[in-house]
Parts: C-alpha cells; sequence; structure tokens
C-alpha cells in the first residue's frame, strides 16, 4: 500500500493511537485537580501548526526521539503538542528576544539567533521548504517518506547538504532542541507526557527534597517523579 | 384575694418603673482610678505609645484607609459591626468629647449621649488601663493625631441587637470588675507585663475563653480561665499558660522573640496574631516585650529568669533534630516507600522541602509543624487555609524579611487536602480529629481573604 501525500502514514497513525492508550492508562494516576484528561494525539487540535505542518512535526519527532528504542518516543511523550503549545505562545513570538539586526548566517551557534524570523515563523517557511526539497530528492513529502529516508533526509537537513536558505539555516537545531525540551520539561507544557522520560532516566522531579538522602550510600532512592502541578508517576 | 391582687399590681408597677429606669435612667460613670494634678501632661510620645499597645488601628482603620478614621467591618456572632472614626475631626469623629467622655468609652463602654458601645470594643480590658495612660491616649488623639473627616458605616443590627439598652445589662456579667490596674507584685517587671496583657494590650479578648454570654471569661490575672484559650474568627487563640502552652514550652527569650518579630525557633504568627504583631508590638520597647513574656512565664507560678536581651542575631542556626514523639514519622518519611499513604506521601512532595521530615522547620523561617497549634487545633479552617492559599508573615523591625508561603490550591485536590492535613494532625505525636474533604471544599469556596 502506498501512502498518499499529505495523509497521514499508517505508520504515524499507528503510533499516535498507541500514545492515545499510553496517555488513557497514564491520565488515571494524576492526582492534581486541575488536570484534565489529554485527548489522543490523532485527535489534538494544534493551536498553531496547519495540518501539513503538523504532519511533519510527528514525523520528524518520531525519528529524533523513537518509539523502537529502550525508552519512550518522542509520540508517546506528545512532543509535537509542546511545540505546537510554544511556538503558539510567546516563545514563538520571540517576545522577550532582541530581534533586531544585523543577522549574519555565517556567524558560529555561540553568536546566538541569526535570523530575522521568530521561531513560529521558522517553522512556518522551513516546512514546506524542506518538503519541497524531498520531493526533490525522493518524489514525496518528509512524512510520508519511510524511516531510512526520513533519517537520510533528516540527516542532510543537519549538515546543511539540504540547504533551505540563509534564513531557515537554524531550522534542524532549533526542531532538535525544542525536541528535546519537549521531551523533558514538566509536563505542564504539554510534552514528556505522564512524564515518561523522567521516569525512564529516573529523575525525581519537581519534589526538590532530598536532604536525607546525601548520607544513604548505596541506597536506590525509590519515588518517581512529581510534577510542577502534583502529578505522581 | 383582694390582698393578692394588690400585692401582684405592686409588683407589676414596680416592675415597670425597674424596666423605665433600665431603660432611661443614664449610666453612672466610673470615676477615674487616680486623681492627676491639675497640671499634668503626658511625657512626649506617651499617647502614640498607648495608641500603639492598645493596637486600636486593628479595629479603627479601613483596609487601605485613613489611620484611626474607622469604616472597618467587624465580623461578630451577631453581625457586622462597623468600627468609628476616632480621630478629633467634630462631626463624624470624637473631636467634641471631653477627657471624662473618653474615659466613659473606655472604662464603662458607652458614648457621651449615653449610647452603649458594643462589645467588639474591649472595654472589659481597657478599664484596667491606668488614668495616665487613657489621658495620654486622649490627649494624642485629639491633639496630635490629624483629624479626619470621614463618616464610618453606621451599625445596624438585627433584632434583638439592635437594642443597644440589652448591653446594659450584659455589662451587669461582663464589668463585674473594678476599674484600674492592680499589680500581683512578683516583680517590676512582671508587673508591667501583667499591665500590658491584661490592660492596653488586651490579650484576653481573644486568648480567654467566652462565656455562655459572650463576655469573657477570664479578665483578670487571678481568674482562674484567664488566657486558657479562645477562638476568634474561626482560629484558635492559643492557651498562654499550663504546661502544653506555648508560652511555657518556649525560653523567655524566644516568647519575645515572637512577640516582636512574629516569628521564633518554634513558630511564626499567622492571622489575627500576625497582624497584632504587624501593628503594634514590634513598635513596644524591648524592656515591654520582655516584660510581657517574663510575665506570661510566671503566670503559673514558675520563677522567671529574665535575659538581658532577646533575638539576638547568632548567624545561621541548625534545623532541629526530630526527638522522641517524631522519630517514628521521620523514619516512614525517610524511607519514602511508594507503598507509603498518600497523605505522607503529598507530604513528601509538597512540604518536606522545607519543614523537613522531621517536622521541625527551620528556626526563624519555616515554622515547626509538631505540635503547632494552627496544626492540630479544633478549629481547622487555619491550617486548610494555608495549605491552598499560602501564608505571609509581614517583615518587621528585628527581623526585616517577609516570610511566604505558596498556596497548593492549584496542585492539590480537596481529597489531597484532607489526606495531608489529616497527616499533618497525626504525625510526629500529634493527635487531632481529621477533616475532610467537605471542610476542605468549604475553606476553597470561601477564597483568600
Amino acid at each position: 500500500m502506498t501512502d498518499l501525500p499529505g495523509y497521514p502514514s499508517r505508520r504515524s497513525f499507528l503510533k499516535a493511537s498507541a500514545a492515545g492508550v499510553a496517555i488513557a492508562g497514564v491520565a488515571g494516576t494524576a492526582q492534581a485537580e486541575a488536570t484534565p484528561q489529554a485527548p489522543p494525539l490523532e485527535a489534538y487540535e494544534p493551536a498553531y501548526f496547519t495540518p501539513e505542518e503538523w504532519q511533519f512535526i510527528l514525523a520528524a519527532t518520531a525519528r529524533l526521539i523513537p518509539s523502537e528504542g529502550n525508552g519512550p518516543g518522542a509520540i508517546e511523550t506528545r512532543v509535537p503538542v509542546f511545540i505546537d503549545l510554544q511556538l503558539a505562545d510567546d516563545y514563538g513570538r520571540a517576545d522577550d528576544w532582541y530581534m533586531m539586526g544585523p543577522h549574519d548566517p555565517t556567524a558560529g551557534a555561540d553568536r546566538g539567533w541569526q535570523t530575522p524570523l521568530n521561531p513560529a515563523q521558522l517553522y512556518r517557511q522551513a516546512i514546506p521548504a524542506f518538503n519541497a526539497w524531498c520531493e526533490a530528492q525522493y518524489g514525496k513529502a518528509f512524512a510520508v517518506l519511510d524511516t531510512a529516508q526520513q533519517d537520510a533526509a533528516l540527516t542532510a537537513l543537519q549538515k546543511g547538504d539540504a540547504d533551505l536558505g540563509d534564513e531557515l539555516k537554524i531550522f534542524f537545531a532549533t526542531l532538535l532542541a525544542n525536541t528535546k525540551e519537549g521531551y523533558f520539561a514538566d509536563p505542564m507544557y504539554g510534552g514528556n507526557h505522564g512524564m515518561q522520560a523522567w521516569v525512564y532516566i529516573g529523575f525525581p522531579g519537581a519534589r526538590a527534597a532530598y536532604r536525607e538522602w546525601p548520607t544513604r550510600h548505596n541506597i536506590k532512592y525509590p519515588l518517581g517523579p512529581v510534577s510542577i502541578k502534583g502529578e505522581r508517576a | 384575694m383582694v390582698t393578692f391582687l394588690r400585692i401582684l399590681g405592686g409588683l407589676v408597677i414596680l416592675g415597670v418603673l425597674a424596666l423605665l429606669a433600665f431603660l432611661f435612667v443614664p449610666v453612672q460613670r466610673t470615676a477615674p482610678t487616680a486623681q492627676l494634678p491639675a497640671d499634668w501632661t503626658p511625657a512626649p510620645g506617651q499617647g502614640e505609645y498607648v495608641a500603639i499597645a492598645s493596637d486600636c488601628v486593628a479595629c479603627h482603620t479601613a483596609p487601605d484607609g485613613q489611620p484611626f478614621a474607622g469604616g472597618r467591618a467587624i465580623v461578630s456572632p451577631m453581625g457586622t459591626i462597623w468600627s468609628t472614626n476616632i480621630t478629633a475631626d467634630k462631626e463624624t469623629g470624637i473631636g467634641n468629647w471631653t477627657l471624662d467622655d473618653f474615659r466613659a468609652a473606655m472604662v464603662d463602654g458607652v458614648t457621651p449621649d449615653g449610647t452603649h458601645l458594643y462589645p467588639a470594643m474591649p472595654y472589659e480590658n481597657y478599664r484596667l488601663m491606668t488614668e495616665e495612660d487613657i489621658r495620654a491616649l486622649y490627649d494624642y488623639l485629639m491633639h496630635e493625631l490629624p483629624a479626619v473627616h470621614a463618616a464610618a458605616p453606621k451599625t445596624e443590627l438585627t433584632f434583638p441587637f439592635n437594642l443597644r439598652f440589652g448591653i446594659r445589662a450584659w455589662n451587669w456579667l461582663a464589668l463585674s470588675h473594678g476599674a484600674g490596674f492592680k499589680p500581683e507584685g512578683r516583680s517590676e517587671l512582671e508587673d508591667r507585663g501583667q499591665y500590658l496583657v491584661e490592660g492596653p494590650a488586651h490579650c484576653a479578648a481573644c486568648h480567654s475563653p467566652r462565656t455562655r454570654f459572650m463576655s469573657q471569661d477570664g479578665i483578670l490575672a487571678t481568674d482562674r480561665s484567664f488566657l486558657t484559650g479562645g477562638v476568634i474568627d474561626g482560629w484558635n487563640a492559643p492557651a498562654l499558660r499550663g504546661p502544653e502552652s506555648a508560652p511555657q514550652k518556649w525560653t523567655l527569650d524566644e516568647l519575645a522573640t515572637y512577640l516582636a518579630t512574629g516569628r521564633n525557633a518554634h513558630s511564626t504568627a499567622n492571622g489575627e496574631m500576625g497582624l497584632v504583631v504587624e501593628h503594634s508590638l514590634q513598635y513596644l520597647t524591648d524592656r515591654d516585650n520582655l516584660a510581657i513574656a517574663a510575665f506570661l512565664k510566671g503566670i503559673d507560678g514558675a520563677a522567671v529568669e529574665v535575659p538581658e536581651t532577646f533575638a539576638a542575631i547568632t548567624g545561621a542556626q541548625p534545623p532541629a533534630e526530630a526527638d522522641a514523639a517524631g522519630a517514628e514519622t521521620e523514619r516512614l518519611l525517610t524511607e519514602a516507600s511508594p507503598d507509603m499513604p498518600l497523605g505522607a506521601r503529598l507530604y513528601l512532595d509538597n512540604c518536606s522541602a522545607c519543614h523537613f521530615v522531621t517536622g521541625k522547620g527551620a528556626p526563624g523561617i519555616f515554622p515547626e509543624l509538631q505540635a503547632n497549634e494552627l496544626v492540630t487545633g479544633s478549629e481547622t479552617k487555619p491550617l486548610i487555609s494555608i495549605i491552598l492559599n499560602g501564608a505571609e508573615v509581614q517583615g518587621t523591625q528585628k527581623r526585616p524579611m517577609n516570610l511566604v508561603m505558596q498556596g497548593y490550591a492549584d496542585r492539590l485536590t480537596d481529597g489531597d487536602v484532607a489526606e495531608l492535613a489529616n497527616f499533618l494532625r497525626t504525625a510526629w505525636g500529634n493527635d487531632a480529629a481529621p477533616v475532610t474533604s467537605a471542610d476542605v471544599a468549604k475553606v476553597r469556596a470561601e477564597g483568600v481573604h
């Protein structure tokens, strides 16, 4: 069966459904009053992304932190939701950033944000540009490539072989950073769903109280994490 | 039969006459307790100091209002009583009052036209003040404090409490003690403390229980119920005597530090007591706060050793270790088993970073929760409210830092708060009755106030 361009692939749909099951299972243990049950990922209505962009984000983050590793992937932890909410908010608008020029695309990474676009604009322009590169290279948009092609395309993007132009040069680094942030940030921001990433790495979350433990040698810390909103996992 | 009717008629007439007398014969004002020389004048600042020690602003200043201009709503079981303007303004304040008028209000609870004040005004206590202090206070209000033209809302209670002559009968019960101060003579300092506690600082208004007629049960140091604890607006005003009371367990230094700074090695002043520290006690002289502490320490007859100073800055103080009563809870929290009860788990997740697994908190910053009467009190609203809405202890002259606890209303459900409160009320040897989710829901619905 051939996946049609612009439609969710069977694979990403299955991943999204699996995430939905995981979410339903996790939400039952969440104790805080203010936490509404999150809709399954396939039913999520993006606050910022267009449907085409959303398919790209689902597919790209699923390759950056894949579900078939030994820990939870970007899909189960709802990283795409985190990125969507961030771009719809002050981060996406670069509200408190210095955004005046000059912008020097040849400057090193330590010189900061070297594009006049804010992050929301960056994603908006870079996704179709990268999809166009994939079309030229593979005849399909990124979301419907097979995983080997997706990995190759992302590698080309990271190395600059897929050149989207000076203003979009920072796109891959931004996407990767946002994906990591969505994986490890507190669940109140939409990602790290059910604190799965914290459970995976053994981070106990926002408890901030371990005075007894520096002197308790060779005893495994027994408690799972707690989120800023008070959920336990 | 005729004789009987005559007697009955006579009794009726006597009764009517007594009622008319009760209603219309003016109240006898109590005479001054001392005759001061004609040329007596208060020492500079004396009147203002008396006003501060008496905490007049607590009631006679509206939130964000002009000092002493009244207009604060005082919620009582009888209804809302509005405090009055006690500045020297002639129309809306007490500008036309003579010294005798003023003394009658302080000592007998009557205004110049004979109207009885509602006993939200603690004339039960103020009547113990010396003539010198009453005159100094009058002088301050009349001649030093700026007059403010501001009419306070009229107090309109519902029947029968709107019939102020009823207070005349109430006063027969409440004012059985004479005016003026009678020192016990334990020591000069303790006598000064007794004076402040009994009179101007009117501690008994909250810290003594109330009779069934709502008058203070225990007004004088010689009264058995004096300062044995009361309830005010849903808060426990703890007992200040008896072996389990905080003043008896704390050192004199710690007690004076609490009064002057709203905090000490064990606790913080929250609720009404926080306001008393903020508006009144922090401005008293060191000697007066030591005097109050000395009097309270000695109230049950113990020998009192008074330190030279108190509230010294001694550098970092390490948190206290758990004691025997707290050992079991400390072990539970230290083991941190995922199977621990929900209340204990919520404590670890939310509270233990500051109050510690010992429940001992940190000296001068985070209050002890073990044997803390706000935690274990019969009134549960304060504990629930502080968990939900947080708390703030205002900075004082000796300890300028505000102490702030965040609220957990967004982080904990009503059921969580009940579990947590019940853990606190039984942890570290605490032994208090449980609260329910419904109790929490009620406090949550009231919001912050």
